[in-house]
């Protein structure tokens, strides 16, 4: 469905809008009351009349009282004040024609003898329904001050509710609740406008809980087939969705309920548009979060990419040059260094594919069955013979069979081991202990190296950062190390912390949820 | 002389291995795409085939498929990602190993010494007793010693440790190994596999997380290979 069309359905024409609400305010003064209910009007004024008829007729005298015939402006009154002007002049009119018909001379005839009689007749046709419709427009006009009030009270609170709930449902849901604490209806329910086919339900209120007296009457009413009201939710002129109420059976909206619906409604139209703004925001600044990355990453690559590459180049001309002068050994050594800054530039590309994967979210861990021992075995596959032999593993029995994804895990135990063995001396030990802790899989790194800044634990995770008391450039190409293994263990839904190690240097541990672990 | 077959759309790649290889007393061929790769494969049959996963138009996975229909030459495949995915595709394909870029001339030649020695002994021993480091392995009265002392082996860990033996230097994956050891019903059961090279290794291996003859592979198999 195109977006044309769409306007099209969610905002009625106001030409139309204009008549329906010009019908429900013709619709006598008791317009909130249904057809039924001025049927019933009609008959009760025709009745009260010819009650009133048949006391004056009953009770003996009361003919030759003079205006006598007021006693019907009481009928009139009465009628005027519970069903409206239109059963009030109805009563009236009965009123004066039973009056004629049994009490006038020349009586059971419509005809009047004496003149003067014509004029009392008159007289009173004019003054009932004169206090008829005065009677109803005053009880109308106290209807609307209620409604006002009611509609007063709504608002403020559907305001109060918009300002304070911090769940969008839950701010639908109070708007919606007011809507039917104003307004007769069985159930109102907020569209999500998106998709006019198939329209997504995100708040509703259905009659249940508004406590009717009367749940039979309820369950019946509510098994009638009713009209439904769709009002269209616009903010900034852009449709957000669409508010639907199935009204009372027999009842109809009148203009000010309209008015309140359409008032709640542009309530939650904002509070629809503040999500949408929400969203957007959100959405940017993962963007700009994005964009700060492959700025980051494109300043690291000039730079820490540059010093290998410079070391390579540098060696390998070296090699190249008149061999009569050259030593054996240094050479030798030129052509190691090679190889050790070929591995550096080869770790790097890795670790930024790594967190590129991990960025894009496109790198979800694939768990497993696997052997602990096999794990750490790829851990420490990658790292430098003689580094490798300063780690001691002690690895408890009851996680030898773990479950998790082994070639994530194994790199996360790769990073944090090269970073232990990288940040502390050369003849220190790196310990790497795993263990059970409830159904959790523990793995604690702890080396003798500095130790953490004190107030930098958590900034250590964070992209390119490097403890400041390392320099620039003493071990380059990890700073992005540690910020991998927090992506790759939060992907397993674990945590990664470091602290200060009792004796000197730092402990990282790896907390993994271990759902199968028995 | 053995003759080398490289299949590998890169320049520096082939001019490295030629010169290398060569060097190390082998007859090298290049072949800069998979199809002239195939046509020189049926011109001159190679004794090995070291071959590149990642071409255009016909990649190593065709090449590999289409050598298969008619050759049992060794073949490596060469893999720039390391997905395991890929090796576990090739591998299945028909490629007896494979090597991540980058590596280096001394893996290589490993690699191809490993593949070439398979394609020669078949399924038994070339010799009465193997040596590896402190391990023995007599194959005539199947006893395994470490540093001089036997060490009791289960049957299972036996057939296991005598397999990969046979295959030093080469990855077994999976699949192979326990239709190896245990039969073509038993190939899913990758668990009892992981058990038992976890006994295995308790009795070989000094320290189990850094092993000395047996390697995991991740989520492809284990190899044999004794590194000091």
């Amino acid at each position: 469905m195109n977006a044309a069309s769409t306007r099209e359905v969610l905002c009625p024409r106001p030409a139309a809008a204009g008549r329906a609400g010009a019908r429900a305010d013709r619709r006598l003064g008791s317009s909130a009351r249904g057809p039924a209910s001025r049927i019933w009007g009609y008959a009760a004024a025709a009745l009260g009349a010819l009650a009133m008829t048949g006391l004056i007729h009953a009770i003996p005298g009361t003919r030759r009282i003079p205006n006598i015939s007021m006693l019907y402006l009481l009928v009139v009154i009465g009628t005027a004040l519970r069903f409206g002007s239109g059963p009030a002049i109805l009563a009236s009119l009965i009123a004066f024609a039973a009056f004629d018909w049994f009490f006038v001379q020349p009586l059971h005839r419509f005809t009047v003898a004496d003149p003067g009689e014509w004029l009392a007749l008159l007289m009173f046709l004019v003054i009932a329904s004169v206090t008829g419709h005065l009677t109803a427009r005053l009880r109308t006009q106290v209807d609307e001050a209620r409604l006002r009030e009611r509609e007063t009270a709504a608002l403020a609170e559907a305001s109060w509710a918009v300002a304070s709930q911090v769940s969008l449902q839950g701010t639908l849901a109070a708007v919606l609740r007011r809507i039917a604490e104003v307004v007769p209806v069985t159930a109102a329910t907020v569209l999500n406008g998106a998709e006019q086919d198939a329209p997504e339900v995100i708040a509703s209120w259905q009659s249940e809980s508004d406590g009717l007296p009367n749940s039979a009457g309820g369950a019946v009413a509510r098994a009638l087939p009713a009209g439904a009201e769709s009002i269209p939710l616009v903010a900034e002129g852009r449709a957000l969705g669409t508010l639907r109420l199935q009204l009372r059976p027999g009842r109809a909206m009148s203009q000010q309920e309209r008015r309140v619906v359409q008032s709640l409604a542009n309530h939650a139209a904002v509070v629809l548009e503040r999500e949408r703004l929400g969203r957007m925001q959100t959405a940017a600044e993962a963007l700009r979060e994005a964009d700060r990355l492959k700025t980051a990453l494109l300043s690291m690559i000039s730079h820490d990419f540059r010093s290998p590459l410079a070391s390579i180049k540098a060696s390998a001309t070296a090699c190249l040059q008149d061999p009569r002068h050259a030593d054996p050994a240094a050479q030798r050594d030129l052509q190691l260094g090679i190889i050790q800054e070929a591995d550096r530039l080869n770790a790097m590309v890795s670790n930024v594919l790594a967190l590129s994967r991990l960025e894009s979210d496109a790198w979800r861990p694939q768990r497993e069955e696997a052997a602990l021992a096999e794990v750490i075995e790829a851990a420490r596959t990658g790292l430098p013979a003689d580094a490798n032999r300063r780690v001691r593993v002690f690895l408890d029995a009851a996680v030898a069979e773990v479950w998790l994804d082994p070639v994530q895990v194994g790199q996360i135990l790769h990073n944090l081991l090269d970073n232990a063995l990288k940040y502390s001396p050369p003849t220190s030990e790196v310990e790497l202990r795993a263990f059970q802790e409830e159904d959790r899989l523990v793995m604690e790194i702890l080396d003798r190296g500095p130790g953490l800044p004190p107030g930098q634990e958590q900034r250590l995770f964070d992209r390119f950062y490097r403890g400041p008391h390392l320099g620039e450039s003493a071990v380059p190409g990890v700073g992005i190390g540690l910020s991998i293994c927090r992506g790759l263990v939060e992907a397993h839904r674990g945590t990664l912390t470091a602290r200060n190690r009792e004796g000197g240097g730092a402990v990282f541990r790896v907390v993994l949820p271990q759902e199968r672990l028995s | 002389m053995t003759r080398v077959l490289v299949i590998d759309d890169e320049p520096q790649i082939r001019r490295a291995l030629r010169a290398g290889l060569e060097r190390n007393g082998y007859a090298v061929t290049v072949a800069a795409s998979g199809e002239e790769g195939l046509d020189e494969a049926a011109l001159h049959p190679p004794d090995v085939v070291v071959l590149d996963l990642a071409m255009p138009g016909t990649d190593g996975f065709a090449v590999c498929r289409q050598l298969r229909e008619w050759s049992h030459v060794p073949i490596i495949v060469l893999s720039v990602r390391e997905d395991e995915r890929d090796k576990i595709d090739a591998l299945n394909l028909g490629a007896d190993d494979y090597l991540t870029k980058p590596f280096s001339l001394d893996e290589l030649i490993a690699r191809m010494r490993a593949v070439l020695r398979r394609a020669g002994a078949g399924d038994e021993p070339g010799t009465p007793t193997f040596t590896a480091g402190d391990l023995q392995v007599d194959f005539a009265r199947r006893i395994v010693c470490l540093a001089g002392v036997a060490i009791h082996l289960t049957p299972t860990e036996y057939e296991l440790l005598r397999t990969m033996v046979l295959n030093e230097g080469r990855v077994l994956t999976h699949r192979q190994l326990l239709a190896k050891v245990w039969g073509a019903e038993y190939v899913d059961d990758t668990r009892t596999l992981r058990v038992h090279i976890a006994h295995l290794r308790d009795k070989i291996e000094a320290d189990p997380t850094s092993p000395r003859y047996i390697h995991t592979e991740p989520r492809v198999g284990y190899r044999f290979r004794y590194r000091p």
